[in-house]
């Protein structure tokens, strides 16, 4: 019953991107130009049989909150421990493979990667451990003009913040929005909330399994055509649900939608830093079983619209995004993700890499507004504003220096818990990535 | 209940998607190498590139090395030959990322040489002969063109 809705749903898509196929079919793409064809697909007829790539990112972050009543909540922690409000780490350090394994039939592309960092996928929190973690694991047949297939463990089409490959992002922390919006969280049966703590020993990481990394286990219709300066990308997605957790613990099944359309400045350039402006739209559905009551289903339902511009010196971007059900109402709290709240919230941010210099500076303001219209109870309306201010420093194309600082204000409208929002202040976070 | 009616015209599009794509076409073989030359009678330089690793950096690189050999000596002083057995076969293959540049290359005198040798292991591999760029002309072996480009005069280079 309640595979048959995307079922048909699905039909109806497929229906349209074999028509887009069809009409698509014999205009050239741009292949590696955008992040669905760079993550999804290798260079025809020159990949690697196997090219070993990956990154490391240690990190340290100070949190300047200040506690209500001798306790903090994790807002005010570091994570993914959130035990204390200083702390050095290993945020992402991620090894892996690509590339086609006949170079004859350069049709058929593969992509492993492994998490070994300590992050909200491989930290088991309070009621787990840490376990370095399997991120990607997909084929991609390229067989069909204008219908690619990508198959397995994958970051599905969505968000341009969670889609991006994080080695080009350019902050350290993702926005309010993306971290509590889109960064799904998996409550294990057994998780129960825990109550606001004293630090150095804090312990408030409720969620024992790994964070869905917007990634998912499905299967993936895609492509991307090129009409003059024009690229346009499309995307139609089954997936379990249930994030980088390899098997789906219901019968439904997400449903994910992607349409992007890029003017491209240089037609010739290519990867993450090509020159372009980018509109793109996005649409995700799906339900959730209660991790405490296996009888409840809970819908899940994320959209969202935005732009990017990259000429350099300059970067633009701008996204909006909406969310109904499964709002997660932070790290403490398990039992409180199967509710049917509304959130929404966005981000413009943007950057100037200073000209015959190695820096980049980063401003980022950020907005989200969860459980939106509920005036008090365990889930009340609270607000979460951002300004980051960031520099990034390349040593060269692959290795760079990130400096950013946090102003955050937080507030709720149900004083129990903007007591706690409240005194929510500055984050520091340095950071070098190096990719090899 | 998922309807055949509906799902009959997406099958056949996507069948007929995948046997258009399997096709192969068939290359005309290359001219000789005096009949190259006669072509070309007022070239000052003969140059011949050869191509026998598959890799991307390689691909770049030969034809990066074309590119440069006819910014600096002019399309109409060169007579440029780029050579491909061997792994290096790939460079020609019809999708291969590269063909845009490939076909610039061409449009500007430079020839594609592709190793008959090389094809027919490939297709035993392959179960059927790999589909080449259009703009590839048929050499009975690539290791021997480069020989008789080289003692026609070619000054022979393998980036």
């Amino acid at each position: 019953m309640q595979l048959q809705k995307p079922n048909k749903k699905f039909q109806r898509y497929l229906a349209m991107t074999t028509l887009c196929a069809g009409l698509f079919a014999a205009m050239p793409s741009a292949h590696a130009a955008n992040w669905l064809m760079l993550q999804g697909t290798e260079p025809a007829d020159n990949a690697a049989r196997a090219k070993v790539w990956g990154f490391i990112q240690p990190m340290y972050s100070k949190d300047f909150s200040n506690g209500f009543a001798g306790k903090y909540v994790p807002p005010k922690l570091v994570g993914p421990s959130l035990d204390s409000q200083s702390s050095f780490n290993i945020l992402r350090a991620r090894i892996g493979v690509r590339g086609t394994g006949f170079p004859l039939d350069s049709k058929v592309n593969y992509f492993i990667l492994t998490e070994f960092g300590n992050n909200a996928i491989t930290n088991g929190g309070h009621y787990g451990s840490y376990k370095p973690y399997l991120s990607d694991a997909s084929v991609t047949l390229n067989y069909i003009k204008g219908a690619r297939v990508r198959l397995g463990l994958f970051k599905y089409p969505g968000s341009e913040e969670g889609l991006q490959g994080i080695a080009a992002f350019p902050y350290i922390g993702y926005t309010s929005v993306t971290n509590q919006m889109l960064l799904e969280r998996f409550p294990t049966n057994g998780e129960t909330n825990i109550a606001p703590q004293t630090v150095p020993n804090a312990d408030m990481n409720a969620f024992s399994a790994p964070a869905g990394a917007f990634r998912d286990v499905g299967a993936q219709v895609f492509d991307a055509f090129d009409v003059g300066n024009w690229e346009h990308t499309y995307a139609v997605m089954l997936g379990n649900g249930h994030g980088m957790q390899m098997t789906d613990n219901n019968s439904s099944k997400d449903l994910y939608l992607y349409w992007s359309s890029a003017y491209l400045f240089d037609k010739s350039a290519k990867g993450p830093f090509r020159p372009s402006l980018k509109m793109f739209t996005w649409y995700q559905s799906g339900k959730r079983t209660d991790a405490y009551d296996k009888t409840q289903e809970q819908e899940r339902k994320r959209y969202g619209v935005g732009v990017s511009y990259l000429k350099k010196p300059f970067r633009v971007s701008a996204e909006y995004m909406v969310g109904k059900g499964m709002i997660f109402q932070g790290a403490q709290n398990p039992q409180r993700m199967f509710n049917n709240n509304k959130a929404a919230g966005g981000y413009v941010e943007g950057g100037y890499f200073i000209p015959n210099t190695k820096f980049e500076l980063d401003l980022r303001y950020d907005t989200y507004k969860r459980n939106k219209g509920i005036l008090k109870g365990p889930t009340p309306e609270a607000k979460f504003n951002t300004w980051t201010a960031g520099v990034n420093y390349h040593f060269n194309k692959k290795t760079r220096f990130t400096l950013d600082y946090s102003i955050r204000k937080d507030s709720s409208v149900f004083t129990p818990v903007n007591n706690q929002l409240k005194d929510v202040k500055g984050l520091l976070a340095l950071q070098v990535t190096a990719v090899f | 209940m998922i309807h055949l009616s509906r799902i009959t015209p997406i099958a056949l599009l996507l069948a007929a998607s995948l046997a258009t794509s399997g096709l192969a076409q068939a290359n005309p073989n290359a001219e000789s190498v005096a009949a190259a030359i006669q072509a070309k009678p007022f070239a000052q330089t003969r140059v011949a590139l050869q191509i026998s690793d598959g890799g991307a950096g390689k691909q770049t690189l030969v034809l990066n090395v074309a590119h440069n050999l006819l910014k600096f000596y002019g399309q109409d002083k060169i007579d440029l030959e780029i050579v491909a057995f061997g792994p290096g076969l790939r460079l020609l293959f019809k999708g291969n990322a590269n063909s845009q540049r490939i076909q610039e290359l061409a449009a500007s005198g430079v020839r594609f040489s592709a190793c008959e040798n090389t094809i027919k292991a490939m297709s035993k591999k392959l179960g059927h002969p790999p589909e080449l760029n259009p703009i590839a002309r048929i050499v009975p072996a690539g290791i021997v063109r480069m020989v008789e480009l080289n003692k026609a005069g070619f000054f022979v280079a393998r980036p």
